[in-house]
């Protein structure tokens, strides 16, 4: 699966709670003034413009068991040294590869697709084949076409049967992207190369009809202080990757999002008046986020409308790409790749996200205790991104592609709990 | 998509006439002599002229970014059925962007040889010539496919 984002990793890679107080001498003071209910002095710290006393009104999310609509599985295609891309000859065709993003794919889909795409123009084709229509598919072959090939794609499925769609869809470039030892820093240039150029891609789709990319403030809530320090090791076992053939530890995952910290919204921690929830502490910061109705029905209108044509059919073993017709194919089959090519470094991790129908007047996502909840315009979606408490780690290995009912409970429960002490004055 | 084949280009000698290969001939047709587009060591100048006046825009590693034309993969397409004397020519006369025309014609010919080693051209036992007359009789080489980066 691609995409599947998860908060706390958005804390952790460039957002990183300790962020919060960068230059932050100024809070220290204010703190020690016992100043923070006053907000204009705290906005001037920070150089903000907030009207004093300002608190936003949010719209309380309906978060109950009993609305759930539906729940979807995916598994992320996580390979420890990051995202295949090299090139291939499987009989006279080219194959140039292109998967395995762990839960950064729609985040890095285009930047990636640009890379393949750039290696196939060296090869000066006319004609481009894409295997696999989930969004690393997609935006490889509308960026062939961009590129000025004429692009058919292989796939078994269309994009709402992918695993693609089956993620939370916001914007988490590097979760669970890479091992940061297996990756080596090499890749790390490559990531900063893929993330700067998706986002400015995503940022032509912003503020089209039905918002297919969108923004959305998403808070942070705890009940104790964000404190520096070091992150929770988030160890399910002994031995590492090199040792034991498997990622153990939260620590080992590669984290590159200070790169590109430049030009991502900056958290920002919230003054007591300005918090409306009902937790000590609060962060927001805005996020990106892909509505995958709205996104996915303009890619593939985008595509047929410049002349692309799909083909169904499905692939068993990489010989079986010798019956395409087009010499040069991006292979974009995401974790159908450890069985289609064999691919045994590709670890399954698990993600599960939970739907409840669309409040369009709620714009805000929150994350507490463990999970995540985000207004999305097909639906409330809510997550357990980590009730266990094991950071990056939670999934990983695991190839159950089914629901569990009692995790979306248990996240759902975490958000009735908060709503239900919302304060009806601010909500 | 043309034969591997096709990369070898017969030539005569250092920045003579070199016969131009036409692009379309199938790969047992192509001469087993091999073009000396540039040498490593000019590959190398060009390296740290790239770094020093063209990376700020193209990247260190010529990938470009979302408004800057890369250097790789595309950069080939763009320019393949041409001869180097465009290349050498537009380099000359258009870039560096915030200062046109202000590299040495050597300065030039060594980017080339950088930016076509970059795309997986071989290196040879000869510079490329940096005039537009020894130029022009060299096509823009086919990338094979084993050398894609």
């Amino acid at each position: 699966m691609t995409g599947f984002d998860d908060n706390q990793k958005i804390r952790r890679s460039g957002l990183k709670r300790r962020d919060l107080f960068a230059g932050s001498l100024a809070f220290g003071t204010l703190g020690a003034r016992g100043m923070w209910n006053s907000v204009p002095a705290a906005a001037a710290a920070l150089q903000r413009t907030a009207v004093g006393g300002t608190v936003p009104r949010l719209v309380p999310m309906r978060a109950h068991a009993d609305q759930i609509t539906d729940i979807k599985v995916c598994l992320r295609p996580f390979r420890p040294a990051g995202p295949r891309l090299d090139v291939e000859r499987v009989g006279d065709k080219v194959v140039i590869h292109n998967y395995g993003h762990g839960g950064s794919g729609w985040s890095l889909s285009w930047g990636s697709a640009d890379i393949a795409v750039g290696k196939a123009a060296s090869l000066s084709p006319r004609r481009i084949a894409v295997v696999g229509c989930g969004v690393i598919g997609l935006t490889s072959a509308l960026s062939a076409q961009r590129a000025g090939f004429d692009v058919t794609i292989y796939t078994r499925d269309m994009l709402p049967h992918t695993r693609s769609v089956r993620a939370n869809g916001s914007w988490t470039p590097d979760s669970r992207i890479a091992l940061t030892a297996p990756a080596g820093p090499q890749f790390a240039e490559v990531w900063e190369q893929m993330a700067r150029y998706s986002w400015k891609t995503y940022r032509d789709y912003l503020g089209l009809p039905g918002n297919p990319i969108d923004f959305r403030d998403n808070y942070t809530l705890s009940d104790t202080p964000f404190e520096e320090g070091p992150e929770p090791e988030g160890r399910t076992g002994p031995g590492d990757y090199a040792s034991t053939g498997m990622p153990r530890a939260t620590s080992e995952f590669a984290t590159y999002g200070d790169r590109i910290r430049d030009i991502i919204p900056a958290p920002e921690l919230l003054a007591s008046q300005d918090n409306p929830f009902p937790v000590a502490y609060a962060q927001r910061a805005p996020m990106m986020m892909f509505n995958f109705g709205a996104y996915g029905h303009l890619l593939l209108s985008e595509f047929y409308q410049a002349g692309g044509k799909v083909v169904i059919r499905e692939f068993h073993t990489p010989a079986d790409m010798k019956s395409i017709a087009e010499p040069v194919i991006i292979n974009c089959p995401g974790y159908a790749a450890r069985d289609l090519w064999g691919d045994r470094t590709l670890i399954p991790v698990r993600g599960q996200t939970t739907w409840l129908p669309p409040q369009p007047d709620v714009t805000y996502g929150v994350e507490y205790k463990g999970a995540a909840a985000l207004s999305k315009s097909d639906g409330l979606m809510i997550q357990a991104v980590d009730l266990n408490n094991v950071g990056e780690m939670e999934g990983v290995g695991n190839s159950f592609e089914h629901a569990d009912r009692a995790e979306s409970e248990k996240a759902i429960a975490v958000f009735e709990n908060l709503f239900a002490r919302f304060p009806a004055g601010r909500g | 998509m043309r034969g591997r084949g096709h990369a070898c280009r017969a030539g005569l000698g250092a920045g003579l006439l070199l016969a131009l290969v036409h692009m379309g001939a199938p790969a047992s047709a192509a001469p087993a002599r091999t073009v000396s587009y540039y040498t490593t060591e000019q590959a190398q100048r060009g390296e740290g002229a790239y770094q020093q006046f063209c990376a700020v825009c193209h990247g260190a590693s010529l990938a470009g970014a979302f408004d800057v034309p890369p250097l790789k993969g595309r950069f080939v397409t763009n320019w393949s059925g041409a001869t180097l004397d465009r290349l050498f020519d537009y380099i000359s006369k258009a870039m560096p962007l915030f200062s046109p025309g202000a590299l040495t014609p050597a300065q030039n010919a060594d980017l080339v040889a950088f930016i076509l080693r970059e795309n997986g051209v071989p290196a040879g036992k000869v510079d490329l010539p940096a005039t537009d007359a020894a130029l022009k009789t060299m096509m823009f080489p086919v990338i094979s496919a084993d050398r894609v980066k």
